[in-house]
C-alpha cells in the first residue's frame, strides 16, 4: 500500500517534470496518502464487523456438513490455539514497533484482520469460542490500533512533506513568475 | 496526530504493553478456569463413583430402605443440590427430593438431551462429557455428573433380581453440586489478576514515562527554552545542563549563537 506509493515517489523523482505536473503528482501523491490514512481504521471496522459475528459463536451462519468438518480433522487443543494467539500477538506487536522505529510505510492492516478471524474460527470449530473471545478481541484491537496508528502517522509525516514541497514549488513558481514579469 | 514528542513516544508503549497484558491475562484466566472445572468434574466424578460403590452392596441385595437413606443422607450435604437413581426407563426410584420418587425424569431436559439425542441412547461416556452444567429451578449454577449404574453378572445371576444378561445399563445415578464455590474462587482469581495487571500496567508504563521524562522529555524542554532565548535576542544565556546528543546540539546552538553575536558586532 504505503510502500507502493514510496515506488510511485521514486519513479516521479527520477523524471525530468515541469512544475505543473509535478504539482498534479504531489497532489495525487497527498490524495493516496490520505487515504492510506484510513486504511487501518477500515481494518479496525473489518474486524470488530467479524467480532461482532464471533460474539453470537457465528449463529447467523449455517453450520458446516458433517463431512466437510469430518474432512478437517479434529480441532486443535485450546492451550496450543492460545498458544499461538500469544505467539502471534507478540510477533505482530515486534513487527509494528520495529517498523515504527524504521519509519517504515510497509505493511497492510488486512491480513491482521484474517489471521484474527483465523483464531475466531479455531476457536469456534474447538468449541472454546466463548471463553477465548475477549482474548482474540483484546489481541486484535491491539494489533489492529497499533498497526492504525503506525500507519496514520507515517501518512501524515509524509503529507507534512509533501505539503512542504508543494509550498516550496509554488514559492519558487512565484519568484520565476516575477522575474520573468520583470 | 499528536503533535508533542511525549505523547508520540508513550502512545504505542501503553498500546502495545496494555494490549499484550491484557490478552495474556485472559488467556491465563481461560486456562485456569477450565483446569478448576476439569478439577470439580473429576471431584464430582469420584462422588459420583463412591455413591454407585456404596450403594452397590444394598443394590444388589435389593434393599431398597438402606439406598434410599443414603442417597438422602447425601442430599442433605451442604453444595449437593440434587441426587437421584432412575432406572433404564428413566423413573426416579431413589431421589434426595421426596416429590421426585416415582416421577419419569425428562429425557430431553439439559444434561440427558446428550445421551438421549440418537434413536439409541450412548452407553458409555467420558468423564468430562459426563458432566454438565446449568442452573436449576432455585437459580444456582449446579454442576451434574450422571454416573451408569452398569450390569453385572451378580446383578443377573442373582435370585431376586429380573435384570437379563443383554441389558447393559440398570439405571442411572445423577448428582448435582453446587457452583458456588468454584464461581466464588474464579472471581476472586480474577479480582487478583486484575489488581496484578493494573500494577504491572502502572509500573511500566509509569517506568518507561519517567525514564523517557527523565532522560529525554525535561532536556528536551530546556533545550527549547535555550532556542527560544537565543530566537529573541539573548544570546548571553547559558546553555542548559543536558546530556550526550542533547549536549552537543546545546553545544552547536550556543557556537551558533557565539557566532551571531560575533558576526553582529563586526556589523556594527
Amino acid at each position: 500500500m504505503t510502500h507502493n506509493l514510496e515506488n510511485h515517489v521514486e519513479g516521479i523523482a527520477s523524471k525530468p517534470r515541469n512544475p505543473d505536473q509535478l504539482r498534479q503528482e504531489i497532489k495525487s501523491r497527498i490524495g493516496k496518502l490520505q487515504a492510506a490514512a484510513n486504511h487501518g481504521l477500515w481494518a479496525l471496522a473489518l474486524f470488530i464487523a467479524i467480532s461482532t459475528c464471533a460474539l453470537g459463536d457465528f449463529s447467523f451462519f449455517p453450520s458446516l456438513p458433517d463431512e466437510f468438518q469430518a474432512m478437517l480433522g479434529k480441532p486443535p487443543s485450546f492451550n496450543m490455539i492460545s498458544g499461538a494467539l500469544v505467539l502471534y500477538s507478540f510477533s505482530a506487536i515486534i513487527l509494528i514497533l520495529s517498523r515504527m522505529m524504521g519509519g517504515s510505510g510497509e505493511g497492510s492492516p488486512f491480513p491482521h484482520v484474517l489471521y484474527l478471524a483465523a483464531f475466531y474460527g479455531f476457536y469456534h470449530f474447538a468449541k472454546g469460542l466463548d471463553e477465548n473471545f475477549w482474548a482474540v478481541f483484546a489481541a486484535g484491537i491491539t494489533v489492529l490500533g497499533l498497526e492504525s496508528y503506525r500507519i496514520w502517522t507515517y501518512c501524515n509525516d509524509e503529507i507534512r512533506k509533501e505539503q512542504e514541497r508543494l509550498v516550496e514549488l509554488e514559492r519558487k513558481r512565484a519568484f520565476w513568475s516575477d522575474d520573468e514579469s520583470r | 496526530m499528536p503533535k508533542s514528542f511525549s505523547a508520540r513516544a508513550i502512545v504505542p508503549v501503553a498500546l502495545a504493553i496494555t494490549g499484550f497484558v491484557v490478552v495474556c491475562c485472559l488467556l491465563l484466566y481461560s486456562v485456569m478456569k477450565r483446569d478448576m472445572t476439569r478439577d470439580a468434574v473429576q471431584h464430582a466424578t469420584n462422588l459420583a463413583d463412591t455413591i454407585v460403590k456404596s450403594t452397590r452392596y444394598a443394590m444388589l441385595k435389593s434393599d431398597r430402605e438402606t439406598v434410599g437413606n443414603i442417597i438422602r443422607n447425601i442430599g442433605d450435604q451442604q453444595g449437593v443440590e440434587h441426587v437421584r437413581i432412575f432406572n433404564k426407563k428413566g423413573l426416579v426410584m431413589f431421589s434426595a427430593a421426596s416429590d421426585e420418587l416415582n416421577h419419569f425424569v425428562d429425557k430431553k431436559a439439559e444434561g440427558c438431551i446428550g445421551c438421549h439425542s440418537g434413536p439409541e441412547p450412548i452407553t458409555t461416556l467420558g468423564k468430562m462429557d459426563q458432566a454438565r452444567q446449568f442452573k436449576n429451578e432455585k437459580g444456582r449454577k449446579v454442576l451434574a455428573i450422571t454416573a451408569p449404574v452398569y450390569n453385572e453378572p451378580a446383578c443377573y445371576t442373582a435370585p431376586c433380581h429380573i435384570h437379563n444378561a443383554s441389558q447393559k445399563v440398570l439405571g442411572t445415578l445423577d448428582i448435582g453440586l453446587s457452583q458456588e464455590p468454584l464461581q466464588k474462587t474464579l472471581i476472586t482469581m480474577g479480582e487478583r489478576m486484575t489488581v496484578f495487571t493494573l500494577m504491572i500496567l502502572a509500573l511500566t508504563i509509569g517506568g518507561v514515562a519517567a525514564l523517557l521524562r527523565r532522560s529525554v522529555f525535561v532536556p528536551l524542554a530546556l533545550l527549547k527554552s535555550y532556542a527560544a532565548e537565543l530566537r529573541h535576542g539573548n544570546l548571553e544565556t547559558p546553555p542548559p545542563p543536558c546530556e550526550g546528543e542533547l549536549k552537543e546540539v546545546a553545544g552547536t546552538l550556543q557556537h551558533m549563537s557565539k557566532e551571531l553575536r560575533e558576526s553582529r558586532s563586526r556589523r556594527e
